[in-house]
């Protein structure tokens, strides 16, 4: 990033359309995974450096190379500013070890959360100040309200709406409610050149 | 005051019958803007968002349904669902629902939830040295294979060793856990306890227990001893709850087969006593499914005597209470349990020793195996078709079915519209009546951020967006009352209250445009596509209106803008003030109440478009809803219509 | 180390990097390179505690004290200016501010104290002013605690719970639900030091440590 362009935009766009904030911190981007058209805010942290140094045993076992990937995160999600992604880490045979934390596609994660998921599947919305728990899996579809605490190991099925601390059901996504998981709108409302939101 | 977002509630017809035979008009042509007619109808059939029933048929647009077949809103409360599958919500394994029958609707695998705090329970490994204060208990003899593993609350951090159980082995924990009673003891099956009973080393072993007469000390402690009775009286057992109601089930049915053991009882209350054969069957079919009425058993006469002993399901009142008094004494308050944590206690796998499994104290919650969940599909009431399906298998989140209200009627978003204030708007702040807004100008402001607060006396305005989600272009006519239900009326001008709507193009062409859009930039792709410039401001092109705010030109019967399959109208509304002094109305000296500041006003929406006839399709028009069909080329007008209700914003007190 | 404070007056403007604080870093120590140290009075990290990167200490208001084996994580704040307007607070401030004249040394107000084995998690905050925390506490996501709480042992505080100002929580107490309070009966003391200091052996490896910078 040369300082030579005059007026920076905020954000850093890359080829596979990730608009990642310049203010946001990202350590160990070798290990975090962006599937495309992702929106990091600003001030967002995601902590590639905690990868997993324990292997499953079937990797082990069929030989295969060490995945480093930390933090992997599909297309057209939105990180909200100042929320942190972390991988969950435990202890694993006699030493703790970090496993990887995967996002889905269309996810949204709100101002100010903690997520420190093993599992957070596609179409999820995920509110401001919510802490999601160590090796949480959260499936497809699920909303996640404000402040919520979703302690961890907890697995939240699909089309739930859960709030409270600690997170309990307090609903069910109706059939109409699914379109409004989708974020694709959003993608284009954020960038150095924004488009307005359309009606 | 929390902010509030303007929203939109949509009455399902379901709940008045009224709206359902509301007859159309039958020209609709002629149902002018500003019809007084119209009005006054409108004025008698207004419904009143306020009212204590509209809480039941008021849904936001994602909770309906709509049924092709029938035309017609469906609402949660109006549809009968059918369980598609059971599964549990931690473990996301699906019972097949002939399991449910015999386990119940909880999951029998590992899922528990915390007793104290609902989270979910993981099962732990109890360190090879117990806690000490276990050792030091009493029953640990009673437990030589002292559990090893535990469950433990990721959240809340309680563990299931503070109710004294622990599992031998860390997988199948249900089933351990329906075995086990608080502090580790063994809970027998009814089966096996009819086994023991049986087993002339028991019976020794209880002789010798009566004789010791010490309960704490007690080898296998299943049989707690009844504080206050003599050795020499028979060993009363304590029985679970289920184990009782088997006892008693099979006593009962013992009686009924034989009546003529007539040795005790309330003879005297004759018929209507609990001796009485004929009221006791009625009880038991009432708790047993009517699989157990004996139609013999009615024509027989004679009483019946009741359950003498534990084996026919006999127990004596518990009314010793000086060990809950202590450990009241000694644990305080903080030690009890809540009665949302008893509500979570699932009966059957309870502690045997407290009625009903209900614990009075925090020490003596059990884990709570998850509730299972389902998925439903829905169906119409009225014609039973399907108009929801999901896919059976839990993993999938995809539906076979999926006729949901949002892609059939239009969606209606409302926006604040910030005017600029006109110069001597004292005129109209002083004055109660609204201005008639006229084509000239519109002398008011509205809020500019969206939860602002409602002024009071002063127009605001409000742009309603109408999105047509449908292929075919629709005509949409609304009809709001002039002033709003309830003890403080808003004025409310709808300023064009009939217009058309495009229709909802192909995904793909949506698609083409964007890319042209992101491609060529704003000027170009609206070049490309000739309706995007049909974009009106106030009934002008946008071009000569960039440079001057076009704001200030709200016109009546004209759309504010038009998109390619929306529009845009303007409402006008005059807060009243919520000064609650009695001002010669009727209740208005009572105080505010509950979101009474809420400004709602009802909105009647009438939508009609001409759509392919369907070939089973003809017959099944509702009579009310699409009255007016031409058969012509295959196309028919259909007509839908509906109230709504708009929360628009709190006024200001 | 007040001679150089009274040099710079503006030290918390933008213009130059802010003084260093005086630190007392542990060879053992681990310290991310975006740690943030400021303040006046000595910072003290002791053997082998984790502070991972982001996160803030701040010793404006009095020393900062971390025990060994404590786990720092990302955006957690230790001695943030207190927010309460209690007067328990109000006078911790008012002594740090009479100690601020003192010479760094031994006179001055504590801030806050972490006993061994503490962990703070991430974005949590600690107040400063004589505050406590025992010796292997949690302190949960995103919660705060007072100015002059003291924070007993082995206690755990989920996510978002806030502990007032001058407040005192026994040891083993699980602050949950929105302030709900119980006993932690698992007695798995041991077995959670011994975690933690798997937890660091690994983090050693993984956090670029950078003692340098602050020294």
């Amino acid at each position: 990033m040369s300082s030579r362009r005059a007026p920076r935009g905020e954000y850093i766009e890359t080829d596979t359309g990730n608009k990642v904030a310049r203010k946001a911190t990202l350590v160990g981007t070798q290990n975090i995974m962006l599937g495309g058209k992702t929106v990091i805010q600003p001030e967002v942290m995601i902590r590639g450096d905690l990868i997993r140094t324990a292997q499953a045993p079937s990797q082990a076992a069929a030989g295969a190379a060490p995945n480093n990937t930390a933090v992997s995160i599909g297309r057209y999600c939105f990180l909200s500013r100042g929320c942190c992604l972390r991988p969950p880490g435990r202890p694993y045979k006699g030493a703790f070890t970090f496993m990887p934390l995967r996002i889905g596609d269309h996810v949204f994660v709100g101002a100010s959360t903690v997520v420190q998921a093993a599992t957070i599947g596609s179409h999820v919305h995920i509110g401001s100040k919510v802490v999601v728990g160590e090796f949480a899996i959260i499936k497809d579809y699920v909303r996640i309200l404000d402040g919520t605490i979703v302690p961890p190991h907890m697995v939240i099925p699909s089309f739930s709406i859960v709030a409270g601390q600690p997170a309990r059901l307090i609903g069910e996504v109706p059939e109409g409610g699914i379109d409004a998981f989708e974020l694709r709108d959003l993608y284009k409302t954020v960038g150095n050149n924004p488009h307005p939101a359309p009606v | 005051m929390a902010a509030l977002t303007p929203y939109t509630f949509i009455q399902c017809p379901c709940s008045d019958s009224s709206t359902l035979g509301r007859p159309s008009d039958a020209n609709p042509a002629a149902n002018a803007t500003n019809d007084d007619d119209e009005e006054a109808d409108e004025d008698n059939r207004t419904f009143d968002p306020r009212a204590p029933r509209s809480n039941f048929s008021l849904y936001p647009l994602e909770y309906l349904l709509y049924c092709e077949d029938c035309h017609q809103i469906r609402c949660p409360r109006c549809v009968s669902e059918e369980i598609a599958s059971y599964y549990c919500p931690s473990c996301l394994f699906e019972v097949p629902s002939s399991n449910l029958k015999s386990e119940g609707n909880r999951c029998t695998r590992n899922c528990f939830q915390c007793p104290i705090c609902i989270g979910p329970l993981a099962v732990t490994s109890v360190e090879t040295k117990p806690d000490p204060s276990l050792l030091a208990a009493p029953d640990n003899a009673a437990a030589p294979h002292s559990g090893p593993y535990a469950l433990t609350c990721s959240y809340c951090h309680w563990t299931s060793t503070e109710a004294g159980l622990k599992f031998d082995r860390p997988n199948n924990i249900h089933a351990q856990l329906t075995k086990l009673r608080n502090g580790g003891l063994t809970r027998l099956t009814a089966r096996e306890r009819r086994e023991r009973r049986k087993d002339p080393a028991y019976r020794a072993h209880l002789a010798a227990a009566a004789a010791v007469a010490v309960a704490a000390a007690s080898e296998d402690v299943d049989d707690v001893e009844e504080r206050g009775r003599g050795p020499g009286i028979e060993e009363k057992e304590s029985l679970d709850v289920e184990t009782q109601f088997a006892n008693l089930k099979s006593f009962y049915q013992a009686q009924l087969a034989n009546p003529n053991s007539s040795d005790t009882g309330l003879t005297g209350l004759g018929d209507l006593g609990f001796s009485s054969p004929t009221s006791l069957s009625r009880i038991m079919s009432i708790y047993t499914g009517g699989s157990l009425r004996d139609k013999k058993a009615k024509s027989r006469v004679g009483a019946m005597r009741e359950a003498l002993d534990a084996d026919e399901g006999f127990q004596p009142a518990r009314l010793d209470e000086s060990a809950a008094i202590a450990a009241l004494q000694a644990h305080g308050f903080d030690g009890t349990s809540s009665t949302a944590q008893l509500a979570e206690q699932p009966v059957n796998i309870g502690e045997p020793a407290f009625p009903h499994g209900q614990a009075h104290f925090a020490s003596d919650l059990r884990p709570v195996p998850h509730l299972l969940r389902t998925k439903r599909s829905k169906r119409c009431p009225v014609c039973r078709h399907i108009i929801s399906k999901p896919e059976a298998k839990v993993q999938t989140t995809r539906f076979r079915i999926r006729l949901v209200a949002g892609s059939y009627i239009p969606s209606i978003a409302i926006r604040p519209l910030a005017l600029s204030p006109i110069p001597n708007t004292s005129s109209s702040f002083s004055s109660t009546s609204a201005p008639i807004p006229t084509s000239t100008s519109a002398s008011a402001s509205g809020p500019a951020i969206p939860g602002a607060l409602l002024e009071p006396l002063r127009p605001a305005h409000f742009v309603l967006t109408f999105k047509n989600p449908i292929f075919e272009s629709v005509k949409i006519t609304l009809g709001a009352p002039a002033h709003t239900p309830g003890r403080f009326s808003s004025k409310v001008t709808v300023l064009c209250p009939e217009f058309q709507i495009d229709a909802n193009t192909d995904v793909w062409d949506e698609a083409l445009k964007e890319g042209l859009a992101t491609t060529g930039g704003g000027a170009a792709s609206g070049e490309r596509d000739p309706r995007e410039r049909r974009r009106r401001r106030g009934g002008t092109e946008d071009g000569s209106q960039s440079g001057i705010n076009p704001t200030t030109q709200l016109e009546v019967g004209k759309i504010w803008e038009r998109g390619r399959n929306w529009v845009s109208i303007v409402v006008e509304v005059v807060p009243p003030s919520l000064s609650t002094l009695p001002s010669g109305g009727g209740d208005s000296g009572l105080p505010l109440q509950e979101d009474e500041d809420v400004l709602e006003i009802p909105l009647f929406v009438r939508v009609e478009w001409e759509a392919e006839m369907g070939g089973d399709e003809v017959g099944s028009v509702m009579p009310g809803v699409g009255g007016s069909k031409e058969k012509g080329e295959g196309r028919e007008k259909r007509e839908l219509a509906y109230w709504c209700v708009l929360g628009l914003g709190r006024i200001r007190r | 180390m007040s001679k150089r404070h009274s040099l710079h007056p503006g030290s918390s403007s933008n213009t130059a990097a802010p003084p260093k604080p005086p630190v007392h870093l542990s060879s053992s120590l681990t310290i991310a390179d975006s740690t943030l140290l400021a303040g006046t009075h000595t910072i003290s990290l002791h053997g082998e505690t984790v502070i991972h990167p982001r996160a803030r200490i701040e010793s404006h208001l009095g020393r900062v004290s971390v025990g060994r084996k404590c786990i720092v994580h990302e955006r957690a704040v230790l001695g943030a200016a207190p927010v309460s307007s209690s007067s328990a607070a109000a006078a911790v401030v008012r002594r740090g501010g009479g100690g601020d004249g003192a010479s760094g040394g031994d006179g001055a107000p504590a801030g806050v104290t972490l006993a061994d084995y503490v962990t703070v998690e991430v974005a949590a905050v600690i107040e400063a002013g004589e505050t406590v925390v025992g010796e292997g506490t949690v302190v949960g996501v995103g919660s705060r605690v007072g100015a002059g709480a003291v924070i007993g042992k082995h206690c755990t505080l989920t996510p978002h719970s806030e502990i007032a100002a001058g407040e005192v929580v026994p040891d083993s107490t699980v602050v949950y639900a929105n302030g709900m309070r119980r006993t932690d009966k698992r007695g798995v003391a041991e077995l959670k030091n011994k975690t933690m200091a798997r937890q660091i052996d690994m983090l050693r490896r993984m956090i670029p440590s950078n003692p340098a910078k602050f020294a």
